[in-house]
């Protein structure tokens, strides 16, 4: 089972992972070098970071370049914490792609909680656009339809459901599986 | 030839005009998360759409924190000196604490601070 394990994977969730190779288990090859990652890939654009950072602050208040590129290396961090935690859940869910809830699921977990609301605003929001250019229930750049073995559009629509209506973090969590990993919530 | 994606509709003339509604690149956020774990193999449309505004209130959120330590120091530019302080002081950004404290210490040697 995948049990035993389970434990070790999450007693460091803190872990940044700037620590380099220190994760990754050892599967002889290398497939991609951190070192050789190109800069534009790693980092969102500054340009952006920037736009995003000024709407935040005063008309009067000025950003140094330091800090935005601060900040951008932040937010690679953030994707990453994030990810790796929606990426622990899925490997013990037996599950090869990583959805969106997954990544609700590690933003309420990792103490992010009050993003989750915003983001199923605008979720929501995306879909109904989606909604409106294609009229189908398709995945958004085909990958999502690889999890799902039969070309049904109605198990989709059930995800989706399941996702804008049943995002009670924290107070529903009704899956074992989920239950083991969440031993801080749930209890009230 | 490749396929438009289901967004690519809304990245051609969205909500906000050029870059959609997503104030992101999605491609981008999409190979950070492949880089960030040697697990990520497959990751579904929508997840990169999470990202693009959750990246977008962490952003906010790291600012906001950050200006009131420039206040404090009574500045007017927000430093990244700013930013370490926000990340030390807020229990939610510990993931970040030792990104932050290797910057500080790599990037603030070659260049002597101007006396007062």
């Amino acid at each position: 089972m995948a049990d035993g394990r389970a434990g070790g994977s999450f007693g460091v969730p803190g872990s940044p992972g700037g620590g380099g190779g220190s994760g990754s288990h050892d599967s002889g090859g290398d497939q991609s070098p951190r070192s050789s990652v190109r800069e534009q890939d790693r980092f969102l654009p500054i340009a952006n970071i920037s736009r995003i950072m000024k709407k935040a602050l005063p008309a009067n208040g000025k950003i140094a370049k330091d800090a935005k590129e601060t900040v951008q290396e932040c937010v690679s961090e953030f994707i990453s914490f994030i990810t790796s935690e929606a990426s622990d859940k899925c490997q013990k869910e037996r599950r090869k792609t990583i959805n969106g809830d997954d990544l609700l699921w590690a933003m309420a977990t990792l103490g992010f909680e009050e993003y989750i609301d915003p983001l199923k605003v605008y979720l929501a929001r995306y879909r109904e656009m989606e909604g409106d250019t294609k009229g189908s229930a398709k995945g958004a750049d085909g990958s999502a339809r690889k999890d799902a073995p039969l070309p049904n559009p109605g198990s989709q629509l059930a995800h989706q459901i399941s996702f804008t209506q049943g995002m009670n973090y924290g107070s529903s969590q009704s899956r074992a599986q989920h239950m083991m990993v969440l031993p801080m919530q749930g209890t009230d | 030839m490749r396929q438009p994606g289901a967004y690519s509709g809304l990245l051609a003339g969205g909500i906000s005009g050029k870059t959609g509604p997503h104030s992101l690149p999605l491609a981008r956020i999409k190979k950070i998360m492949k880089n960030s774990n040697d697990e990520v193999k497959m990751i579904s449309g929508e997840a990169p759409i999470v990202f693009s505004k959750a990246c977008e209130l962490f952003i906010e959120e790291l600012t906001k924190r950050a200006w009131m330590m420039t206040l404090q120091a009574k500045r007017r530019t927000l430093h990244r000196e700013d930013v370490a302080s926000a990340v030390m002081n807020i229990d939610i950004f510990d993931f970040l604490v030792n990104l932050v404290s290797e910057n500080s210490g790599k990037s603030e040697d070659p260049q002597p601070v101007t006396e007062a």
